[in-house]
């Protein structure tokens, strides 16, 4: 009795919430039931593997890595340990016939062969697609082998360094028979294909088809505060003299005593959190913040290098393949994204991009507003609104958002936008009702 | 059975308590749809922690004296990885079905039992060495001299002991780090650790296929890629200026982790 009254009251709630929220968004069905409710969680362990979507094997795919020579003065005016990335690396994966081609950007410090790049390749190639896979200019062998500047973090430049490699790549392969352009990239690299997409429009080299960003952020700066801020959860006692690495490691010690064998794997990860030494919401938090803080000290270290600022590793330095780097190592670690952002982008931004001549007291404050202007989506709101080819698809409890992005993307991307309840950030991206939707996008 | 008021109203209490402490757990979700995660968390009120740095700088303590030797090493196998390992890799994988690399990789997995029983009988762990031996066991009968693995589908997992495990058992040290040329990161315990158990291969000579390997170098040459096609690593994955000093940590971690299970 009382369910039967219930059950038309919550459908009508549940109906009457999700009109007044999601007002403008395209609709996810009321079915979406992926399993990990806990942001942290699902950006750490991902899709678990029953809910994935069925994937080409790799030995079916025809697939190489490539080389371009992008910056060849680099091969001798960096160090020789630099040797492996001084060319620039690229995956492709061809059909063997005509077929739509697809660029996948990777996100933030990501290579073009970390685990997302490589499960989109799949997917896209499973669906009939060439798949072209690019590192993010945020990353270490980017920066070294393709950027001009390296020196990422504004995005019409890295859009730039991005659209110079697209270019290369397809003069590289010519005789590929291409039918129709696409392009996407998750989550910083959700960012760049806006910013490439809209480089596009001018120069036309592609004419791209299809865009989808897939959980990007909309204020840059609101993302990297976001990320920053999660190693400064509370996770060690002030009593506690161990390390919060040695407390991870104490937790797996004993979980794999009570399992009786060591694996480490991906079905471990759900195992452990169903564990009694399970991580807890803090713990999950500082280990995405600490893989952070490890692509910053990348981007550190190499922007700094690269252009000799003697921030990080003194200009006079003699490396060669036997140099300690740990050093140098330590130095970037200490340095946060916030650190680089006013030791390295700002100054080289204010110098090379920024026109405006301002009295230097005042400047700093409205330099930094305006290069998080530039360098978020707030940046192209025209031609995200008007430009019906971009999509975008996001969750409602992403990690790198902040309040007021989820009112931004249904204001300006409407029936474009579509919203997950969950996922965390590019968890679910992964789960099968997603996969079905980022192919329904592109074949629409 | 009626609970006391007195502990009813002490729990009442304390529930309360405990949902006002909890605050920050309760969700509130903004009128555009977005939860905001981060108001779940607990952070260090003064934002004065610095258990970042503190951790990491504390992680990068590891003993190296031989750095610029073991650096150089690490950067001559990237290098042979790439120019001769991996090449090899993937002409053995186009000219060979999958079904017999499965077989090949089984083969010299079941070889590698061998150490892993006598490095749980050294270590007392006596469940592991029945579990151990029974694979062999059924391996050798059933799976044809281990080109199968029907033990693994019979619920028996397979287990790796080393004897570099076994000298960390019994609380010998790791020593300084290696990087040995080919074989990858080690430390100096780990490397007589690989010394003893080859000795120990060579001795028991199972399925003579230790000895016949002197007469075939073809066998051990066989052994060699089986190792590498099976091992995920590869150089530059981490895309990292500090890949050294990542793999460097990992190794030493997951050394630990496994000597102390």
């Amino acid at each position: 009795m009382l369910k039967r009254l219930l059950t038309p009251l919550y459908i009508a709630l549940s109906l009457l919430c999700a009109l007044s929220l999601n007002a403008q968004a395209k609709q996810v069905a009321t079915t979406y039931q992926f399993p990990l409710t806990n942001a942290f969680e699902a950006s750490i362990a991902g899709t678990p593997s029953a809910l994935r979507p069925a994937l080409p094997d790799d030995a079916d795919i025809r697939q190489r890595d490539y080389s371009l020579r992008l910056r060849p003065e680099r091969e001798f005016t960096l160090p020789s340990n630099f040797w492996p990335v001084k060319t620039f690396h690229y995956r492709l994966a061809k059909q063997s016939g005509p077929a739509p081609l697809i660029f996948i950007i990777a996100g933030t410090g990501a290579h073009y062969s970390s685990n997302t790049t490589e499960y989109l390749k799949k997917l896209f190639y499973g669906a009939g697609f060439h798949v072209a896979q690019i590192s993010s200019p945020t990353a270490y062998d980017f920066m070294v082998g393709a950027s001009r500047y390296a020196t990422p973090g504004y995005s019409p430049q890295d859009a730039r360094d991005l659209y110079t490699v697209m270019q290369a790549i397809k003069k590289q392969q010519r005789t590929l028979q291409v039918t129709d352009w696409h392009l996407t990239g998750y989550s910083l690299g959700g960012l760049q294909a806006a910013f490439v997409s809209h480089l596009d429009e001018q120069e036309q080299s592609f004419n791209f088809k299809r865009v989808l960003l897939l959980n990007p952020p909309v204020n840059l700066y609101t993302s990297v505060n976001n990320l920053s801020r999660l190693v400064h959860t509370q996770v060690v006692g002030t009593s506690e003299t161990r390390t919060f690495y040695q407390l991870m490691l104490d937790k797996l010690t004993r979980y794999f005593n009570s399992k009786g064998r060591f694996d480490f794997s991906e079905a471990m990860l759900f195992d452990l959190q169903n564990s009694s030494q399970k991580l807890n919401q803090n713990e999950l938090a500082m280990l995405i913040g600490s893989a952070f803080r490890f692509f910053s000290a990348d981007i550190n270290f190499t922007s700094d290098l690269i252009n000799r600022r003697g921030i990080i590793t003194p200009p006079q330095q003699k490396i060669n393949d036997g140099t300690n780097l740990t050093p140098f190592f330590k130095r970037a670690l200490l340095c946060d994204f916030e650190c680089y952002l006013q030791e390295q982008l700002l100054p080289f931004w204010h110098s090379h991009f920024n026109n405006q001549q301002a009295t230097q007291v005042a400047a700093d404050n409205a330099d930094l507003e305006r290069l998080i202007q530039a360098s978020s989506l707030y940046a192209l709101t025209d031609y995200l609104s008007s430009s019906k080819k971009i999509g975008v698809m996001h969750n409602a409890d992403d990690i790198i958002l902040g309040q007021g992005d989820l009112g931004f993307l249904k204001q300006h991307f409407a029936e474009r936008l579509t919203l997950y309840p969950y996922g965390g950030h590019l968890g679910n991206l992964d789960y099968l009702d997603n996969a079905a939707d980022i192919l329904e996008f592109f074949h629409e | 059975m009626n609970k006391p008021p007195l502990l009813r109203r002490y729990w009442a209490a304390s529930a309360l308590l405990l949902a006002l402490s909890q605050q920050s757990w309760a969700q509130t979700i903004d009128p555009d749809g977005f939860k905001n995660p981060l108001q779940q968390l607990e952070f260090n009120s003064a934002l004065k922690q610095h258990e970042f740095e503190r951790a990491t700088l504390e992680a990068l303590n590891i003993s190296d004296p031989l750095e610029q030797w073991n650096r150089r090493v690490y950067h001559f196998n990237y290098r042979f990885d790439q120019w001769v390992f991996l090449p090899i890799v993937k002409g053995y994988t186009k000219v060979t079905p999958h079904f017999l690399r499965t077989g090949v990789s089984s083969f010299f997995s079941h070889l590698g039992e061998i150490p892993t029983l006598a490095n749980s009988l050294l270590q007392l762990k006596g469940h592991r060495a029945m579990e151990t031996t029974a694979r062999i066991l059924f391996n050798t009968i059933f799976g044809i001299g281990g080109i199968w693995d029907p033990a693994s589908k019979m619920g028996l997992a397979k287990n790796s002991e080393d004897f570099g495990q076994t000298l960390g058992y019994y609380g010998v040290p790791s020593g300084p780090y290696l990087m040995l040329p080919l074989l990858g990161p080690s430390n100096v315990r780990d490397t007589s650790g690989i010394v003893a158990d080859y000795t120990l291969d060579f001795t028991v000579n199972w399925l003579n296929v230790a000895k016949e390997s002197e007469r075939h170098p073809e066998i051990f040459a066989l052994k060699i890629v089986d190792q590498r096609y099976i091992t995920k690593l590869r150089y530059g994955q981490m895309n990292s200026p500090f890949e050294y000093e990542k793999i460097r940590y990992a190794y030493t971690k997951s050394r630990e982790l496994k000597i102390a299970e």
